[in-house]
């Protein structure tokens, strides 16, 4: 069968429709049986005439990076397109408005700089989406006409997806993107010479069932949801603020409360404050608010209180930039506050898994009363994927509490040793059952307890969890290995993982013998299995968005051995081509 | 600093090209452009008709690498044709509605296939070979059809004849000896050129005319003045090439049926040359602007118009004589090239 792989990249100025044109095609695309991963990236203002690029990547067989560059540029706004041509491949293809309203001045003109290996259509957008709807909004439409012209997409299907897109607007609205959609289809189908191979037609796939097209932000709130989460406390902050906006609906309806704060330090204690109340309470952030919620994390771990934090990633330090992504919180949420602070770190490697860490991250704290970070990123709240809908949270995943017996309660210690480090914990009220929670170090009763011995007590205990979540975590996702041993095994962690299987998958189609890695448990991380498999690689390679090489500085550590690293920052999330390139040179 | 020149070339062919190179070696900094409507980079017209053929791929078409470009620091503008120029603004209007500015202006152009003015309102029925574009139009349409047939004659028409004849294709051919392109033919030629077509699977027509064409089914029905009539698959016209000049008129460049220059390829407007086949060069013998033909004057007028520019005082010298076999004429030409010989 045809195998279709092909990134569309649509670029215009925030306002322009361009996300939703991204949108329009992902949705239809994956009606048609096609696997889909799009990416959007905005301007950092919030409200802004910036440059928004929605990338999507559409393919006949399974993907998991976004892919590096574009082989369609659909260009909505000369200006922002010019820089967005580098991201386009050497003979790509580019449609831009041939008849613009205003003319451009010397040198802003995106055909001007178009590669002369690029293909070009111009068609009038502008002049088209004037003609069928009387303004200049349906552009996008027109653009996403003339792409389903050019590729021989169905002209009906590509209606419904742009009726249901609208669905809930005036029926004018709808007209008007139909009928802008159709005018560019058949001027195209008219007007266009078509001078590259490309098409969509001749392309059988299996039906593949309903999908979930949805991004990591809606994943992990619908993940929260589902997973009983009764309380949630935030301050809005790109990229995570998806979350917030998603939970301030719908927790009320399923019994929770969302309480927004002043600032981050208010909401991670409203957050610890509930879970010392014993209901299932989350935040979720990024970078600069983390950094804000450091001293409570610190007694989120002290007192033993469960707190889930899910920080989305974006370039840092400080307030950095917000729309880019990053995975440079490595050590942040590792090792962010003071003392000796075991927490759990969790990092999603897919879309798909963002669902399955939040229950697990809720899961855990609850569980092991202690901190959950949740490590997503610009490029994992933001990239939309069409996934089969989650299997939603046994009984089991759902109350964790680890309740004292009633010969606890008879002489209760809040804070007893025992050989997995749980105490058993007396939920506030619980006859009997009472507590002190301190930020000081303490004793089996909590109360303060500053002697040598008592401190490394209790630090063992708190670093014994570590042993015990270790056995709940989910197994390190390892690739088969041709043979024994590999020449190149790649580790990796988050939004990179995806891009380093599919690397590994190619390259030994290349006849490299390498073998993959990653893990969705950061911390405690599985050493153990990461020791077995470096041992039977000769070179290890480690791919990251950070510019010092975090895990690969951790790895080290572990494996006591030099990596390779290949480290980039430039806002781009990590594509399959970028780590072949890399193990291509090693 | 006053920002550097800005030399604008607009023609990506032979003429083009060979003024760009001749511009960047003489001139380091200034900002070069090429500017041409075909999407396709510089490529050798001459070989089209082999390439129909799939005698070459598509890769031996090319004169030059892309990387040349960008690594001489040239700009190529391709797929964007100029609409207009206007002098006395120095600015050259694009198709997709951009504007750039010139210091100094080269027009290379080319030319296009010439339709008679009597086959105009047949114009829809007739297939030509001057491009690229149009060869790729037709090229599986050619492979396909059996039945073709060819008027007017020109030195490309003879070529394409026997390409077809080596497809086995049925082939009618129609010469006008009086408007041969770019010289008639005396009858001492045309018995010559009948003899060499003898063996070949062609039915040459003389002394006869085009009545009437229209279209017929999938194909065309041709009547001729002397009553023949022929359904035929495709129709093709070969009448010579006319400089393509059309969006310079009107702006004060002196235009006959080329752009008129001087010896020094320049034109009548300060800082404006023109070259290669768009240009009517002005000839002091006969005291009378004649058009140029063939590759190696677009090379070498490229050449002087870019020293010229560049503040010389070249004068062009046709390019040394060469024997050109014509169906086993030798025509003795100055224009034209054996492409093949050279490449
Ligand atoms: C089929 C064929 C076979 C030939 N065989 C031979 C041969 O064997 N030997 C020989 O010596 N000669 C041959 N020639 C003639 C030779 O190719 C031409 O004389 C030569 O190419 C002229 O060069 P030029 O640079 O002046 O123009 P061209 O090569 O015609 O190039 C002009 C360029 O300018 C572009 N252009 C035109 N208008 C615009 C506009 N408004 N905006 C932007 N760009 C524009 C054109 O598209 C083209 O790319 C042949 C020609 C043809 C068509």
């Amino acid at each position: 069968m045809k195998d279709i792989n092909i990134v569309i990249e649509i670029c215009g100025s925030a306002g322009e429709g361009t996300i939703s044109a991204g949108e329009i095609l992902s949705r239809f695309m994956s009606s048609q049986g096609y696997e889909i991963m799009s990416f959007d990236s905005y301007p950092a203002e919030i409200r802004g005439f910036g440059k928004c690029v929605a990338h999507t990547r559409i393919s006949s067989s399974v993907i998991n990076s976004p892919g590096k560059l574009a082989d369609v540029l659909i260009a909505l706004n000369d200006g922002h397109s010019i820089s967005q041509l580098s991201a386009l491949k050497k003979g790509g293809i580019l449609i831009y408005d041939s008849q613009p309203a205003k003319p451009h001045e010397e040198d802003k003109s995106v055909l001007g700089w178009a590669d002369p290996s690029v293909v070009s259509y111009g068609v009038p957008l502008a002049m088209l989406a004037q003609k069928a709807a009387g303004n200049l909004r349906g552009r996008n439409m027109v653009a996403l006409g003339a792409i389903a012209a050019l590729f021989d997409l169905d002209r009906e299907g590509f209606t419904d997806s742009i009726k249901a897109r609208y669905a809930k607007k005036k029926q004018i609205v709808i007209d008007s993107n139909v009928n802008s959609f159709l005018e560019g289809f058949d001027w195209t189908k008219d007007h266009i010479e078509k001078k590259d191979t490309f098409t969509f037609d001749g392309v059988s796939l299996e039906p593949r069932g309903e999908k979930l097209i949805i991004n990591g932000n809606q994943l992990v709130a619908q993940a929260a949801l589902d997973a009983d989460l009764k309380f949630y406390a935030g301050y809005p902050i790109t990229p995570a603020t998806k979350i917030m906006e998603i939970l301030s609906k719908e927790l009320p309806g399923y019994g929770g409360t969302l309480l927004q704060t002043e600032d981050e330090i208010s909401a991670i204690g409203a957050v610890v404050g509930a879970g010392y109340g014993g209901i299932r309470a989350m935040t979720a952030t990024s970078g600069p608010g983390f950094a804000l919620m450091t001293e409570f994390t610190g007694l989120s771990v002290m007192a033993e209180v469960p707190a889930v934090i899910v920080d989305s990633q974006r370039g840092g330090p400080s307030t950095g930039i917000p729309t880019k992504t990053e995975q440079s919180d490595f050590n942040a949420a590792l090792y962010s506050g003071t003392g000796d602070c075991p927490r759990v770190v969790l990092a999603p490697t897919d879309t798909a898994s963002c669902y399955d860490a939040t229950v697990l991250g809720l899961y855990l704290a609850e569980k092991y009363q202690t901190l959950v970070v949740i490590l997503l990123d610009f490029f994992l709240s933001n990239s939309i994927r069409n996934i089969d809908t989650p299997k939603k949270p046994g009984p089991q995943m759902l109350n964790a509490n680890v309740n004292p017996t009633e010969e606890d309660l008879k002489d209760y210690k809040r804070y007893k040793f025992t050989d997995d480090g749980i105490s058993p914990r007396a939920i506030p009220g619980t006859p009997g059952g009472i507590s002190f929670y301190t930020g000081l170090e303490h004793d089996e009763r909590g109360r303060p307890d500053y002697s040598d011995k008592g401190h490394l007590a209790m630090s063992e205990k708190r670093y014994r969890k570590h042993a015990s979540v270790l056995k709940e975590a989910p197994a390190p996702v390892i690739s088969d290995f041709d043979g024994d041993r590999a020449d190149i095994g790649v580790i990796s962690w988050g939004s990179s993982a995806g891009a380093a299987h599919e690397a590994v998958a190619t390259a030994k189609k290349e006849g490299i013998n390498a073998a993959s890695f990653s893990s969705v448990m950061l911390y405690p991380f599985p050493d153990e299995a990461l020791i077995e498999f470096a041992g039977r690689c000769d070179n290890i390679l480690i791919p990251e968005l950070n510019f010092q090489g975090q895990f690969a500085d951790y790895a080290q550590g572990v494996i006591k051995r030099e990596v390779t690293r290949l480290n980039f920052i430039t806002g781009r999330p990590m594509a399959a081509e970028d780590i072949l390139d890399k193990m291509r040179e090693m | 600093m006053p920002a550097n020149d800005h030399y604008v070339i607009i023609g990506n062919g032979p003429a083009g090209n060979h003024a760009a190179s001749t511009l960047r070696d003489k001139d380091k900094d200034a900002k070069i452009t090429i500017v041409s409507d075909e999407a396709i980079p510089f490529y050798y017209k001459p070989r089209l008709t082999r390439y129909i053929l799939d005698e070459i791929d598509a890769k031996d078409l090319m004169v030059k690498q892309l990387s040349s470009y960008s690594d001489s620091g040239i700009r190529l503008r391709l797929g964007q044709p100029v609409d207009r120029i206007d002098p006395d603004s120095k600015t050259v209007f694009l198709h997709h509605k951009e504007e750039i500015h010139y210091t100094k202006l080269i027009i290379a152009t080319g030319s296009r296939a010439r339709v008679l003015p009597t086959m105009r309102s047949y114009s829809d029925c007739l297939k030509f070979i001057s491009s690229y574009d149009q060869v790729m139009e037709y090229k599986d349409d050619i492979k396909q059809a059996k039945r073709f047939f060819i008027f007017g004659g020109d030195l490309v028409a003879f070529t394409f004849v026997r390409l077809l004849s080596k497809m086995n294709k049925q082939v009618s051919l129609l010469i006008y000896p009086n408007a041969f392109w770019p010289f008639n033919l005396n009858e001492e030629m045309e018995a010559a050129i009948a003899q060499s077509l003898k063996g070949l699977s062609v039915d040459l027509l003389v002394k006869d005319d085009i009545k009437a064409i229209a279209e017929s089914g999938n194909g065309y029905r041709v009547r001729t003045t002397k009553g023949k009539e022929l359904n035929v698959d495709m129709v093709f016209s070969f009448n010579g090439l006319i400089p393509s000049v059309e969006f310079a008129r009107g702006c004060g460049l002196d235009i006959d049926h080329g752009i008129l220059v001087s010896e020094t390829m320049q034109t009548n407007i300060p800082d404006i040359y023109a070259c290669g086949s768009c240009a009517q060069i002005y000839n002091p013998d006969i005291n009378t602007y004649t058009t140029s033909i063939g590759w190696p004057n677009a090379v070498a007028q490229g050449e002087v118009a870019a020293m010229n520019l560049l503040g010389d005082h070249k004068v062009i010298e046709s390019a040394g004589r060469k024997y050109f076999d014509l169906e086993g004429v030798k025509v003795k030409t100055t224009w034209w090239e054996d492409i093949e010989e050279r490449a």
